[in-house]
């Protein structure tokens, strides 16, 4: 779930990455050359672009990453939910303002 | 041989058991005498780095850039002054194989000084050297004393301590096992002649440092027998293993408050030592279960024959950075902090090399691994009330490495690294603030910049420019500290030898976080035949020295060259420049969500331009940049979005294309197989 506009990206279970809408950026339009050249200032477009992952509803911008092109998109966040579950029916966590804490 | 191997290595990282005296010793420690004993041990070691500091002649040394330790007598850490946190965790490494294998032949003794810079036995690299001191009382070993220390000088291949051009270890000057090489509190004669031959590009630095070392690690000893006589022999050893006891406690809650599952992140290098080449520097990922942490570097790129590869035990060294700046900041520094943490390291990947493996640059492929761990933590914190503040990006760890070589204006021999763009990097933007503008080396959180006028009177140079760098910091909700940038002119020498290592100069080092974006890359910059000695001679009105200016206006004439950070050897001539940067944290959350006046802030600070707070924060500011317009900073920002959500493709269309990608053959030679960089071919080395 986006945690700007509560859209639903998807299945907590699944890769959240999959529920967003994302872009291959240039990365010369975000870190600007500042001279002429191989070695500007900014990155070689050939050799890594900036994959941006957007909220499909409200647009924020969730994550980017710099990958080469073509280069595989990290699933980053893979939690045990079932873990989780059972952590929290055991009191082992608890959730106090939108945040894991240890419990008792 | 017994060089240790990758399972003994990794089982000595973990405290040992107590001994039956140790367990006995504990229970006569009381609350409140316990306390003042932690802080007496801190209170020694202040005080030796302090010495240590004083006494180190290399600017690594002065700058801070090392460790002073505690240990218990069966080799753990209980607590160390630092410094640099990368030796914490890895050199009981090095004790343990001193008393596995040293006992008998050629022994242990009260007096006794050993001596070590070999990543094979524990360290990180060979410009790391450590002196380890026992201590005993009354013919009883009761702990170690250690004084680790980066000397830039090790007789290698090319000045400087870290040869980029080293294919083997053949190639990088000074390896040296641990050896005995003092007795009855002296140095060996025969040693120091032996060690001199390494340093003569800089024998006095590179003989003062090792003095300095050792010293510092018989002050240690001093102070620790001093309250032995005063609260008993039981009292310390009871203390040491208690300390450890109550860290291993906390680390292990720490671990077990988090939630469990697999966290990635995946980091790239953009050199092997003069090559540009691509290279996956680090795969991590990252598997919390129950009160246990494993990491899991499967996937990274291959070996090379080149001086960036890093043995096992230096990529533990690199995360104990993180570890200790950010998820055990509140921890004493101690080696049952890593008890609850495993590793997995495949064999001959870039961060398990074969042991013939030069790793004198190991640090720029190490320094990836701390990357990868701040993304792995921050998906993995950022849900924990304790944890959530302490998830920050990556430091900028990009950086000039420049080196120093040749006579001085005192003509004396010097090799040395300039530190100051090592020590002024930006902090990685945090959950809760942006990172702190040049906060000090990615490799040593207490390092610091060097004073411009020392610099000046040691080595053949006049420091004429030394600013933030504009634009350094990746953009975000809370952007990355700004990194810095000097202007190095030579000077009150006809030449001076100069070569520089590093990477980061194709594609930005490290992720941002959460919709950020990372730092700018830095090239490396030279002008032969500069005009600026003379326009200064002569009292030049026009001359000016905004670093951003001279690189767009080139307001100073001469011949210009920018190219790979990392460059060979060279002779540069007086009123030759040299450009130094350090590098930007990168940034963490969506650029649109920083407070416009917060940008306007950036601004007024030089720390971004115009330009990118137009573009990438979409700010909007009255023709002298001096005020916001709120409504059409609004307007732009809404019509950001909307674009936004018009340019991005789903998930499947995306990778329909994405997936037909690759970077140029050429750049892969070192990757491995592309994209899962599995290898391709064996490495030969010399």
């Amino acid at each position: 779930m986006c945690n700007r506009c509560d859209h639903v990206l998807g299945p907590a279970r699944d890769n959240y990455k999959k529920g967003c809408l994302l872009y291959d950026r240039d990365p010369r339009e975000v870190h600007t050359p500042i001279v002429e050249g191989s070695f500007s200032f900014s990155p070689d477009p050939l050799w890594v672009r900036i994959v941006e992952f957007y909220c499909p509803q409200c647009g924020t911008q969730i994550e980017t990453e710099y990958l080469p092109p073509g280069h595989p998109v990290t699933r980053d966040i893979e939690i045990d939910l079932d873990a989780l579950k059972a952590r929290l029916e055991s009191s082992d966590l608890v959730i106090k303002d939108n945040r894991l804490e240890a419990g008792q | 041989m017994p060089i240790p191997t990758l399972v003994e290595k990794l089982d000595w990282l973990k405290p040992a058991p107590p001994t039956d005296f140790e367990t006995e010793c504990v229970k006569g420690i009381r609350p409140g005498d316990y306390e003042i004993g932690v802080q007496t041990t801190n209170d020694i070691l202040d005080e030796a780095m302090e010495i240590f500091v004083r006494s180190s002649r290399s600017y690594f040394g002065v700058s801070g850039d090392s460790m002073v330790a505690i240990f218990t007598a069966e080799g753990d850490l209980i607590n160390a002054s630092c410094g640099t946190y990368l030796h914490a965790i890895i050199q009981p490494i090095i004790i343990k194989f001193i008393l596995k294998y040293y006992k008998e032949n050629p022994g242990i003794h009260d007096g006794d000084i050993f001596y070590t810079n070999d990543a094979l036995y524990g360290g990180i690299h060979n410009p790391d050297q450590v002196a380890i001191m026992p201590v005993f009382h009354e013919g009883q070993l009761i702990a170690w004393a250690t004084a680790a220390l980066h000397t830039t000088e090790t007789g290698a291949i090319e000045p400087g301590g870290m040869p980029v051009s080293a294919k083997s270890r053949f190639e990088e000057g000074l390896n040296l096992p641990p050896i005995k090489i003092g007795e009855n509190f002296k140095l060996r004669n025969d040693f120091v002649e032996f060690y001199s031959v390494y340093g003569l590009r800089a024998p006095a630095m590179f003989i003062s440092d090792l003095r300095a070392r050792c010293t510092t690690a018989d002050r240690v000893r001093v102070r620790l027998l001093e309250q032995v006589e005063k609260r008993g022999v039981e009292f310390i050893v009871g203390l040491m293993r208690k300390m450890l006891e109550v860290a291993e406690t906390g680390a292990f809650q720490k671990v077990k408050a988090l939630p469990d599952g697999k966290f990635r992140s995946v980091v790239f290098n953009d050199a092997i030592g003069w090559t540009p080449a691509l290279v996956r520097s680090c795969f991590l990922t990252l598997t919390k279960h129950g009160d246990r942490l494993t990491f899991d570097f499967t996937g990274t790129s291959p070996e090379n024959p080149s001086s960036y590869n890093v043995h096992t035990q230096a990529v533990v060294g690199h995360i104990a950075n993180f570890m200790y700046e950010y998820f055990f900041h509140d921890l004493p520094i101690c080696s049952s902090t890593f008890a609850p943490i495993d590793f997995i390291f495949p064999d001959k990947i870039i961060l398990n090399p074969d042991k013939l493996a030069a790793t004198s640059c190991c640090v720029y492929i190490g320094m990836q691994c701390r990357c990868a761990t701040h993304n792995c933590f921050a998906k993995m914190m950022f849900s924990t009330a304790e944890g959530w503040a302490q998830v920050a990006s990556a430091p900028g760890s990009q950086h000039t490495a420049q080196i120093c070589s040749g006579h001085s204006q005192w003509n004396l021999a010097v090799s040395d690294v300039l530190s100051f763009s090592l020590n002024t990097q930006g902090q990685g933007g945090r959950a809760a603030n942006d990172g702190m503008d040049a906060y000090g080396f990615a490799w040593c959180a207490f390092g610091r910049a060097p004073d411009c006028e020392q610099v000046e009177s040691e080595l053949p140079l006049t420091v004429t420019l030394s600013q933030h760098w504009k634009d350094s910091s990746g953009p975000g909700l809370n952007r990355g500290g700004s990194g810095a940038v000097q202007q190095w002119m030579i000077h009150k020498v006809p030449e001076m030898l100069s070569l520089c290592m590093g990477n980061g100069s194709k594609i930005p080092l490290g992720q941002p976080l959460f919709g950020g974006y990372a730092s700018a890359p830095i090239p490396g910059i030279s002008v032969r035949k500069a005009d600026l000695l003379q326009r200064m001679k002569s009292g030049d009105p026009t001359l000016a020295l905004d670093h951003r200016s001279i690189f767009e206006q080139r307001d100073i004439k001469g011949d210009w060259t920018f190219e790979l950070i990392a460059r060979r050897p060279s002779m540069y001539r007086e009123g030759d420049l040299l450009f130094g940067f350090s590098g930007g944290g990168p940034g963490y959350g969506d650029p649109l969500e920083r407070p416009p006046k917060s940008v306007l802030e950036d601004m007024k600070k030089n720390i971004i331009s115009a330009w990118t707070a137009e573009n990438i924060y979409r700010v909007a500011l009255d023709p002298e940049g001096r005020k916001l317009d709120a409504s059409r900073t609004n307007e732009m920002r809404v019509a950001e979005r909307k674009a936004r959500l018009s340019r991005g493709k789903s998930y499947d269309e995306f990778m329909a294309e994405w997936s037909k990608k690759s970077p140029p053959q050429e750049i892969l030679q070192w990757y491995g197989s592309w994209p899962d960089a599995k290898p391709i071919a064996p490495v030969f080395r010399p």
